[in-house]
């Protein structure tokens, strides 16, 4: 166990390293980043000065080794617009999109689980409908178009929550919704299918003959073995929502997390920002994935790796 | 929960209800598009940074609400001593929020800062001609300029002052004293921004208490937080949402789409496929479909009626796709073609009105080669001196309402935007940019702007209008410099 964590985290390492240096090299391919930050009609002479100045007329490979050199002591410099260090907006960001993605992965996990075996235990029974319907919904509806329809329901015609922002329990209660819609969608799909095929092993069938109550049989033994998949497509969503599919629920309710701090970086071609979100996001991405592995050994022990052959 | 309990729950609620009514009966709430990158008011060239600034910074010269420039911070307009040095009196008597009195060391500072490679301030451009400041005694600055430049006063309406003695504080960016009618409060960051009124502000305290700023990105969300009644003012309201607003105010901005036309090469080169292209172009139709009518035709010359140097006696190149079939006929046009290059999602509509435009150009027999790029491809294009596109579409901003930067851009040759090699419209551009006699300007400007036209130089299309969503108790007369000026507002009770 310990050698494959080590040997994981080495391999995260490189998946880390990797990403930022394609953004660093890409970004800089796309465009000049000084002809965004001043007005479109500022002079040539002054637009090339200020590209001096952040270090932009460089070589490429000067700038690609002092960024590697910063980037190992995690300094990513400035932010250009905003003129404070990079990692410190992304401190600043990051609790709001890790709060949004959490309890929207949480709130669908706890609503999908019981709707789930729920349509498992009478397939194509009334309950099974209804769950097929939610995940049908909950995949076809754009999260853009759910979020504005949610906005205009729910606090413009009742009044019963604030439009937009962030603060109190009730500026949570939308974009958590929006967040964790499509993920219930998906994981009430993986729970049913799971549970069908355990439900029709034969260790249930003995174990139900043997006179254990049904609940007892799917609740202990069932759910345990469908674990795995249905924590793969939570660790799939958890990732998804880090990575920056949260930008969609973020920028709708005005949410201040990192997925709008980077579609606002790459709008201002905001480099050194853009590049310190990268790092961050692809951190968090290899972080989720070893805590994953770690979490699929608990559940199923044929899974588990470096202990005695 | 007994009846008892329930009474006493409820009574508090009517209570807290109550107080939260009188408490916001002076407060209102603005919604911004973006949060702003810094509140240091002159190193960013950032829309949100200059909505709160403006309220809380003061600068030496204002305009009025039509636009006409006046005396601000300045005790008197500046005068011209010789052709490149000015002195600016200072009103006196007033102090920044942090008590430390306005004078000729944070004027002069002020000035010496913005110009200060140092600094790295994306307004540089606005203060290129400036060479420096210094004091002349307590209220009094001496500014001295590369040349000749008339538009020293139009300048010190861009430049807000700060204070000498904060800048170096390290809140300097985050929390700015002014001189301003708001007081900086609070920076909740990416949330909010709030300031109360100044009671000790020397134009007059103000009548609206407090102000907070929030962060919007969805202009839909914009839209549904003044539906709900939790926003008062929402600026850059898209046309399509005027109805839905409770309220709402519009004035002529600054901004006019036009389209660079090549006059150096390609079927462009000839002065009547350029008039054609003017001619085949239905302005009013494109105000009203694209606009819902909140805009105006832009009459031919780059300016607003604000703007100085506007020629009130010039009208736009009419509708008349008979003639422009006619013109391009009389210079051999038969089956042209031709490039147009735009961009998406800069500005209101910009690819809408590419092609729009491109569809009008098509009615008359030409084939339209529609190229929209993303943003910075799209610069490339807009500024390669080398090879021209036929046709690029760009929104010409002019925030100093002087024709100098926009015509400088896009009319005079070698212009960052311009596609022409006339030596006589370069020259009045270039002379009247050291004019100091207004009248002479004028008329330089009025010369340039008929050269231009009659040599359909640009297809002239439309100036937008700026939009406002307002709540149905603020009263906000919005101005041509787009300014959201607080003290200037009040509230219905």
């Amino acid at each position: 166990m310990g050698r494959y964590l080590v040997n994981r985290i080495w391999h995260g390492l490189i998946v880390i390293f990797g990403v930022t240096a394609i953004v660093f090299v890409v970004t800089r391919l796309v465009g000049d980043p000084v002809s965004v930050m001043l007005p479109i009609d500022a002079p040539a002479a002054q637009r090339a000065q200020f590209s001096h100045d952040l270090g932009f007329d460089r070589p490429l490979a000067a700038q690609f080794g002092d960024f590697l050199v910063d980037s190992a002591r995690l300094d990513f410099g400035q932010s250009m617009w905003q003129r404070r260090p990079a990692m410190e907006i992304v401190r600043e960001k990051l609790p709001a999109t890790l709060q949004l993605v959490f309890l929207g992965i949480v709130a669908a996990l706890v609503l999908a689980v019981p709707i789930g075996v729920l349509a498992a235990m009478t397939p194509g029974g009334r309950l099974d409908k209804a769950a097929t319907l939610i995940s049908l919904l909950g995949l076809s509806m754009p999260q853009f178009w759910l979020g504005l329809v949610l906005i205009y329901v729910l606090a413009v015609r009742l009044h019963w929550l604030p439009t937009s922002g962030i603060g109190t329990p009730a500026h949570l209660v939308m974009p958590v919704i929006t967040m964790a819609l499509p993920a219930l969608a998906r994981l009430v799909m993986t729970v049913r299918s799971a549970m069908i095929e355990e439900l029709s092993k034969q260790y249930v069938k003995v174990a139900l003959a043997k006179g254990l109550p049904m609940t007892r049989v799917v609740a202990v033994h069932g759910l345990r073995n469908a674990a795995v998949p249905v924590l793969t497509i939570a660790g799939w969503e958890l990732i998804r929502g880090l990575a920056g599919y949260s930008v969609v629920v973020e920028t709708v309710f005005a949410w201040p997390g990192l997925g709008l701090t980077a579609v606002q970086a790459i709008s201002r071609h905001d480099l050194f920002l853009l590049q310190a979100v990268v790092f961050t996001v692809a951190a968090m991405v290899v972080v989720t994935n070893i805590i994953l592995d770690c979490l699929y050994q608990l559940f199923d022990p044929r899974l588990r790796l470096g202990g005695p052959a | 929960m007994t009846l008892f309990k329930y009474y006493r729950w409820a009574l508090l609620s009517a209570v807290l209800l109550a107080f939260s009514a009188m408490a916001q009966a002076g407060e209102m709430t603005v919604a911004l598009g973006s949060e702003p990158t810094t509140l240091d008011p002159q190193s960013a060239e950032d829309g949100s940074e200059r909505a709160i600034n403006d309220n809380v910074y003061e600068t030496l010269m204002v305009r009025t609400t039509d636009g006409q420039l006046t005396t601000g911070l300045a005790a008197a307009p500046p005068s011209a001593v010789d052709a490149t040095t000015w002195l600016v009196k200072i009103r006196p008597g007033i102090k920044f929020h942090d008590g430390t009195p306005l004078n000729a060391d944070s004027v002069a500072f002020s000035i010496n800062r913005i110009i200060d490679p140092k600094l790295k301030s994306a307004q540089l451009s606005f203060f290129n001609s400036i060479a420096g400041a210094a004091k002349v005694d307590e209220l009094t600055v001496k500014i001295t300029t590369k040349g000749p430049d008339p538009l020293v006063p139009v300048r010190l309406y861009w430049l807000k002052i700060v204070s000498q003695t904060y800048v170096s504080s390290d809140k300097f960016a985050a929390a700015p004293v002014g001189t301003g009618p708001y007081k900086f409060l609070a920076w909740d960051r990416g949330s909010a921004i709030t300031i109360t009124a100044n009671a000790e502000y020397w134009g007059g305290k103000p009548s609206i208490d407090k102000v907070t700023y929030r962060f919007i990105p969805e202009s839909g969300t914009r839209l549904a937080g003044l539906m709900a009644g939790e926003f008062d003012l929402v600026p850059n309201l898209l046309p399509e949402f005027i109805a839905q607003a409770p309220k709402s105010a519009h004035v002529e901005s600054v901004l006019h789409p036009v389209i660079v036309l090549n006059a150096d090469g390609g079927i462009t080169k000839d002065v009547r496929v350029r008039q054609a292209l003017n001619l085949a172009i239905d302005k009013d139709a494109l105000v009203k479909a694209l606009f819902e009518g909140y805009g105006r035709i832009d009459q031919g010359q780059l300016l607003s009626s604000a703007d100085f140097g506007f020629d009130p006696t010039m009208s736009a190149y009419p509708y008349d796709p008979a003639k422009a079939k006619k013109l391009l006929a009389e210079a051999g046009v038969t089956n042209g073609s031709l490039q147009i290059v735009g961009t998406s999602g800069r500005w209101l509509k910009d690819r809408e009105t590419v092609e729009a435009v491109a569809a009008y150009w098509e009615k008359i027999g030409l084939h339209v080669d529609v190229k929209i790029f993303e943003w910075t491809e799209y610069l490339k294009r807009l500024w390669d001196r080398q090879t021209r596109p036929d046709a690029v579409y760009v929104s010409s901003k002019d925030p100093l309402l002087d024709p100098d930067r926009p015509f400088s851009t896009y009319y005079a040759a070698g212009g960052m935007g311009a596609s022409n090699a006339d030596p006589r419209l370069a020259e009045l551009v270039t002379k009247a940019r050291t004019e100091i006699n207004a009248t002479e300007r004028t008329r330089l400007y009025h010369e340039a702007i008929r050269i231009a036209y009659d040599q359909a130089y640009l297809a002239w299309l439309l100036t937008y209008e700026d939009l406002y969503g307002l709540s149905t108790r603020l009263n906000f007369t919005p101005r041509p410099d787009g300014k959201m000026l607080v003290h200037a507002m009040t509230l219905t009770k």
